[in-house]
């Protein structure tokens, strides 16, 4: 009797070697993916970067502001403030990108390079990115034919520090510097600051893998020219195949940071923003 | 002394350390999509196999987040269309229908019947595809139509275009002799 029982536990043991292979996941810990769905909340750029050899064409629209009232038709027949730009993923860590902005003409030359990934195991438990920004006002007319190519520029640098908190909810922190070879005085006696200091608080909330709100806030610290205002938008996301379409509120006319920090001049809080819309469609080259 | 001649005998027997067996962990497994005017292929080197000839057991496997299209934004939208965090694999387990001749280094048609499985729902599927030995071991080449409603994965749009719901896939694996003390 031991004998058969002896047999029918190796013939069972034996046929469980048979059995499936236990499944081992190929790639057991790595980056985070989706810390946000692409390189800009609204306005504010974020800690992820295009993969590389991809290319993000980037359309972002504003109008002028919903208090205008119906005259205006809550801002929708003002003038549009538009910036077309290219993003390229030079690796995936860094990404270069080129756009323009039809406010003063001002062209920009961007790059954006990662310095740490959050892992999914939580050794690293945070994304780092920096970001820096060259802008070049081309506009011509009389009041800039005079300017040189130098008195043009305007730059931007900013450390962009995010955390996925869990599968809804990413918030990024991003001290920044904007900086303007040459100010406009506005108001006699009072001159303006060539540099604004700041803090970039944004986050966004996806309530599924498609649809999400965002927010960003662009506080001055310290020293701010006269009139210049916190930026502050909010957004809903919404990504179909290929693209994202992000409509927001935004207070500022501008989409370049260095602008968004130093130069908007009109108040979220006090009702006074503007509606506007992103169109990112990312190509694999 | 009787006895353990005996279990020595069983365990010989019964033992898969003689399995004429063969493996891979680096097989090639090929998606391609397609949409009015546009056609996408995903592709990972991460497929993983085991044939068993004694047994004739198939069982093969694939980590579906190392799918790579070559457009991250893109392979992001696919792992949430599987769902790849709930159901990582894409697995086949079934048995080899046809025979195979070891001496004969032509491909030879064979036919795989068993339960394919992904996004947390199977089905019964029956392959066919081409099975050559090689000095290094069996090559292994295969593909099929692949349903998406079937294992109720929605297809995703590029814009309000749905992506085909019929999705061709094919496998390429080289599959080395292997003992389960490897």
């Amino acid at each position: 009797m031991r004998y058969v029982a002896t047999f029918i536990f190796l013939i069972v043991f034996s046929s469980s070697l048979l059995a499936q292979m236990q499944r081992q996941r190929a790639v057991k810990d790595g980056p985070v993916d989706d810390i946000f769905r692409i390189g800009s909340l609204i306005g504010m750029s974020t800690v992820v970067n295009l993969e590389a050899r991809n290319l993000n064409s980037l359309i972002t629209h504003n109008f002028g502001l919903v208090s205008s009232g119906i005259e205006e038709f809550y801002g929708l027949d003002q003038n549009a403030a538009v910036r077309l730009g290219f993003d390229y993923g030079v690796t995936d860590k860094l990404t270069i990108g080129i756009g323009r902005t039809s406010v003063e003409d001002n062209v920009d030359f961007r790059a954006k390079f990662i310095v740490l990934e959050q892992l999914k195991s939580d050794k690293i438990p945070v994304q780092v990115a920096i970001k820096g920004d060259v802008g070049i006002n081309t506009q011509k007319n009389t009041q800039f034919d005079d300017f040189t190519f130098q008195e043009r520029l305007n730059y931007f640098v900013s450390i962009m520090v995010a955390r996925k908190i869990n599968k809804q909810l990413s918030l990024q922190i991003a001290p920044m510097i904007s900086h303007f070879n040459t100010v406009k005085i506005e108001q006699a006696g009072v001159i303006p600051e060539n540099t604004h200091y700041g803090i970039g608080l944004g986050g966004r909330y996806a309530f599924d893998e498609r649809k999400a709100i965002t927010f960003e806030y662009l506080p001055v610290i310290g020293e701010r020219s006269p009139g210049t205002k916190n930026h502050f938008a909010i957004g809903y996301e919404i990504e179909t195949g290929g693209h994202v379409f992000q409509m927001f509120f935004m207070s500022g006319k501008w989409f370049t940071e260095q602008h968004l920090l130093a130069r908007t001049n009109t108040d979220f809080f006090a009702g006074d923003f503007r509606l506007g819309f992103n169109i990112n469609r990312v190509f694999g080259l | 002394m009787k006895k353990l001649f005996t279990l020595l005998i069983a365990l010989v027997l019964f033992s898969p350390l003689h399995a004429q067996s063969f493996f891979a962990e680096d097989g090639e497994a090929v998606f391609i999509s397609k949409v009015p005017l546009h056609t996408f292929e995903g592709s990972s080197q991460n497929l993983v196999g085991l044939i068993n000839l004694d047994e004739n057991i198939l069982d093969f496997y694939l980590d579906l987040e190392t799918l790579d299209t070559g457009n991250g934004k893109r392979d992001r939208d696919m792992k949430l269309t599987l769902e790849t965090e709930e159901f990582p694999f894409a697995e086949f387990y079934g048995t080899l229908e046809s025979p195979v001749d070891l001496n004969n280094s032509e491909p030879q048609p064979a036919v795989a019947k068993g339960t394919f499985k992904i996004h947390g729902k199977q089905q019964e599927v029956e392959i066919e595809g081409t099975l050559q030995p090689t000095s290094e071991g069996i090559l292994l080449k295969a593909n099929w139509i692949l349903n998406l409603n079937d294992y109720n994965i929605e297809p995703p749009s590029l814009l309000i275009i749905k992506v085909d719901e019929n999705q061709e896939i094919n496998i390429e694996i080289l599959l080395k002799p292997y003992s389960e003390d490897q």
